[in-house]
């Protein structure tokens, strides 16, 4: 072995071995004991805090919300966003503080909830309370809303245009419609493809069945050669345009792309599809719970929460605010609810899911 | 004090590798904090079992070090190697001659430079973008083509393997010109000159005089662009339409959607370990390479 | 025909780094917003820029950090790099090599790598926690810049100066740092752009208000595509380009010889 390799990998190994220990006496630090959450009701605890901080997806609160907030309660906001869910808790399981409100998606709140992450809703002050669909309420992500509040809702479906093709999709099926081929894209997501490919098939969009699984993954490779692309949000630049004409999206998305181009079309597909609901939550290590309550409570006002709504083109969860949105969107009735599947969290099966959905990106 | 000050830069330049150990010491310090040790704690995270929320549970386990072996992920991995290597040598092809042409203009060279480096004070997502709305089928360049009748149907172009090399090369192209500009501009004249007077056609002159002193240069640039080109993952979702999963998709999906930071950690060694290889081979070529110049 | 080749090249080169930035510019006075087609010329979103108080936070947080991170990691890599550069020793090259790992991994464990620490060390996030993640990851670009100018450059120069009677210090001044200066240069500049872009790694280290512009951005663009940020893009480039053309006729006027 010649010399430069020795000392190369001498000196690796050294690095190597000290950055070990240290590791080791930081692992046993690592465990952070998060703080029990207050007990005291939140109504009787004093004025409201100076700062609030909310950490929400992009783009999915009306542009005044917040300074209308602001000037009513003389609190500031700080207001970051994120992506993905998965993103948000990757900074609550690291202990990385200082957030007041998140906006975890429905399949995740028991997840939190189980993991201790956050705490439980006063609802003696959240007045406006009532204003809420039982339908969202009584969700099984969060019955009775203890730790959670729902904020919107939305389904996945398909998004067409109606003048750049023969007929109106009925389904899932469509996508293996050899004349469309490369015009159509789905969503690059593997729970909503596969999802939809289970339900192709009579399947439930939680199923943790190997074999269902596995012949899911089937006709997502099947259909793969159809598809332009696989694309989330993006994708409504090119339904506009025209370049694409089928497309798996969701409501709201479809909404806003309908704003530029009426001739879009959304249709829930006849072997049905999935429903979900947002929520507002508060973690548990929260240093501004009061200012939070407020927050939450104001968000359930019906003009603001069909302001909201009306901008992010999803629904209310919010009773009263249907009729006050400009363009209002009803929840689904229970014809359709018939076909909506709510989104559950696949726990163990996580892994195998996401080992599939490899398989039919690198197939 | 400036006595003392000169007294200790004697005395440094007396020993030098008391002085080597004194320049090295910060960044040392620096990394070995914030970069080293970090890194260590991930690579324990590898052999812990998984956590179901992401993070990871206190235990050991080698159950994802095993599945690095499978060869799904031997495949996309593969697949990755190949398509950075060619980004590389396009991403080469483009900025020699940029960093060639920089250096023989006297009156522009800074503004060339900031040309180079301009794109990259927007937001790359944005310029993505630009990007799609240029080669997209109903985009400006189909639009100009057909409208001069050049062609009638769309050239597709979006969502092609071209589409996803042309973003990473853009994407990486300072990284190359600047180390290569930075080898060139201190080459001798002189060298070149007396190549010129000894009759050596220009090609000649590139080959045997300019590219080997410029080699130092262009093995940083090609590293520089390899190694993220090999991570990326944004570029082949946005240009390729996330058709094509490459390695870096892998490891952010672990620790977004898929929830296993121990595999994560796991793929990222991996990753690693591919390019320390590649980089433990440039040493050695670097070490030969002197060797013969000096022979 | 070798020159004529590499105009080509060069000019095939700057075409695809500059027809997007164009495109761009162009867009930021479309009045339509998906930006699909172009629907007629308006200064709307320029308009709309002014009441974006989250965007022009962001950038002033994004400057803050990219400077300051360019300055630490400039300063750290020139120093390393002399040492590197200076002694040839098969230690000092395994040395460079680890130096430089950095480079080699993910962002995503970097970001997380980073985020991990900083809470088990019980650091609240906030920028210092993003300027530290920064510099970290330009650190080993600037060691490698540096470098590549620092190796084969005229050694006998420093020596010659050393002859002549100048001691360590002025040797390093008035020869050493001069012909360094362009790496240097380069660079910061480097440092700078990389920090300026940075989406992940700051995502995983950034505390609650200490949004970058790329945090920002990336938000905006993958749920609406509002051309409110093509109108601040293009104003980024118009603004870098003017600094750039007056800091040229500046320097020119009191040029040296370089």
């Amino acid at each position: 072995m010649s010399r430069t390799r020795r000392e190369f990998l001498a000196a690796c190994s050294r690095a190597g071995l000290s950055a070990t220990t240290a590791s080791l006496l930081l692992s046993c630090v690592t465990r952070r004991l998060s703080p029990p959450a207050n007990e005291q009701p939140v109504s009787a605890a004093g004025p409201l805090e100076h700062e609030l901080r909310i950490f929400n997806w992009s783009d999915y609160i009306a542009a005044d919300t917040i300074s209308r907030f602001e000037a009513e309660s003389g609190v500031r906001v700080t207001y970051d966003t994120y992506e993905s869910n998965e993103e948000m808790v990757a900074k609550l399981v690291a202990g990385g503080d200082g957030y007041d409100i998140v906006a975890p998606s429905g399949y995740l709140v028991p997840v939190l909830v189980e993991g201790g992450l956050l705490q439980p809703l006063d609802h003696a002050v959240l007045t406006n309370w009532p204003h809420l669909l039982p339908l969202f309420v009584n969700a099984e992500s969060d019955r009775g809303g203890r730790y959670a509040m729902p904020y919107q809702w939305g389904t996945t479906g398909i998004a067409c245009r109606r003048d750049l093709i023969r007929a109106v999709p009925g389904g899932w099926s469509v996508f293996s419609d050899a004349s469309l081929r490369g015009r159509m894209t789905m969503l690059d997501d593997g729970r909503e493809v596969l999802g939809a490919m289970l339900r192709w098939r009579g399947h439930s969009v939680n199923s943790v069945d190997a074999g269902q699984l596995r012949h899911a993954k089937r006709d997502a490779l099947q259909v793969k050669p159809n598809l332009r692309a696989y694309l989330s949000a993006t994708v409504k630049a090119q339904l506009v345009s025209g370049d694409v004409v089928v497309a798996q999206l969701w409501s709201g998305d479809t909404r806003q792309a309908q704003l530029e181009e009426a001739r879009i079309e959304y249709l829930i597909p006849a072997e049905g599809s999935l429903l979900f609901t947002d929520y507002l939550a508060i973690p548990r290590a929260a240093p501004n719970r009061r200012a939070a309550h407020a927050f939450l409570n104001y968000v359930l006002r019906p003009p603001v929460a069909a302001e909201i709504a009306e901008q992010t083109g999803y629904g209310p969860t919010n009773g009263p605010a249907i009729a006050l949105m400009a363009h209002p969107v009803a929840p689904p009735d229970a014809r359709l609810l018939k076909r909506l599947e709510f989104q559950r969290d696949l726990g163990a099966a996580t892994d195998l899911w996401d080992r599939l959905w490899t398989e039919v990106k690198a197939g | 004090m400036t006595r003392l000050r000169s007294r200790v830069a004697a005395a440094l330049h007396r020993h030098p590798r008391v002085q080597a150990t004194a320049l090295l010491l910060p960044a040392g310090v620096w990394l070995a904090v914030f970069f080293a040790i970090p890194l260590a704690i991930m690579a324990t995270y590898a052999f812990r079992p998984r956590h179901i929320l992401g993070g990871v549970y206190p235990g050991w386990t080698t159950v994802h070090v095993a599945r690095l072996v499978e060869p799904l992920y031997l495949a996309v991995l593969g697949r990755s190697v190949v398509l950075s290597l060619l980004a590389t040598a396009l991403a080469l092809l483009v900025s020699y001659p940029i960093a060639l042409v920089i250096v023989r203009s006297t009156r522009w060279r800074s503004f060339l430079l900031f040309l180079v480096v301009l794109p990259f004070w927007t937001s790359f997502l944005v310029r993505t973008y630009a990007t799609i709305f240029l080669i997209r089928d109903t985009g400006l360049i189909n639009q100009v083509l057909q409208a001069i009748g050049v062609t009638h149907q769309p050239l597709r172009m979006l969502y092609t393997p071209g589409a996803v090399l042309f973003g990473l090369v853009t994407g990486f192209v300072p990284f190359m010109v600047l180390p290569i500009y930075a080898s060139l501009e201190k080459l001798d004249p002189a060298l070149l000159e007396a190549a010129e007077v000894l009759g050596a056609p220009e090609w000649r002159r590139f080959v045997r005089v300019i590219w080997p002193l410029t080699l130092p240069g262009v093995v940083v640039g090609s590293l520089l662009v390899f190694v993220p080109s090999l991570g990326s993952f944004l570029t082949s979702d946005l240009l390729g339409g996330a058709k094509v999963e490459l390695i870096g998709n892998l490891v952010q999906n672990q620790f977004t959607s898929a929830r296993n930071w121990p595999f994560g950690s796991a793929l990222s060694f991996l990753l690693l370990m591919v390019v320390m290889l590649g980089m433990l081979a440039q040493l050695r070529y670097t070490a030969a390479h002197a060797k013969g110049k000096t022979a | 025909m070798t020159r004529r080749l590499t105009a080509i090249l060069a000019l095939i080169g700057y075409a695809a780094l500059l027809l997007p930035l164009l495109l761009l510019v162009a867009w930021s006075f479309n009045a339509s917003r998906s930006g699909a087609r172009w629907d007629g010329f308006t200064l709307d979103w320029y308009h709309r820029l002014l009441h974006r108080g989250d965007l022009l936070v962001a950038l002033r947080t994004s400057l803050v950090v990219g400077v300051t991170a360019t300055v630490v990691s400039t300063g750290l890599g020139t120093l390393a790099a002399l040492a590197l550069g200076r002694e040839r020793s098969r230690a000092m090259g395994a040395i460079e090599s680890m130096l430089v790992l950095p480079i080699v991994t993910p962002e995503v464990v970097a970001g997380i790598s980073l985020l991990v620490l900083f809470s088990a060390a019980g650091v609240h996030l906030g920028l210092a926690t993003v300027i530290i993640a920064h510099a970290t990851f330009c650190l080993p670009f600037t060691i490698l810049v540096v470098l590549a100018r620092l190796r084969g450059m005229d050694r006998t120069l420093e020596d010659a100066a050393l002859t002549l009677g100048a001691d360590e210090i002025t040797a390093f001044r008035r020869v050493t740092v001069p012909l360094l200066l362009p790496g240097i240069v380069a660079a910061a500049l480097l440092a700078f752009t990389l920090s300026f872009d940075d989406f992940i790694v700051t995502f995983f280290t950034a505390g609650p208000g200490t949004s970058t512009l790329p945090l920002v951005i990336y938000g905006m663009v993958r749920r609406t595509v509002e051309p409110t940020v093509n109108a601040l893009s293009a104003l980024l480039v118009i603004g870098t380009t003017l600094l750039l053309v007056v800091t040229q006729r500046w320097t020119g006027r009191h040029a040296g010889e370089a």
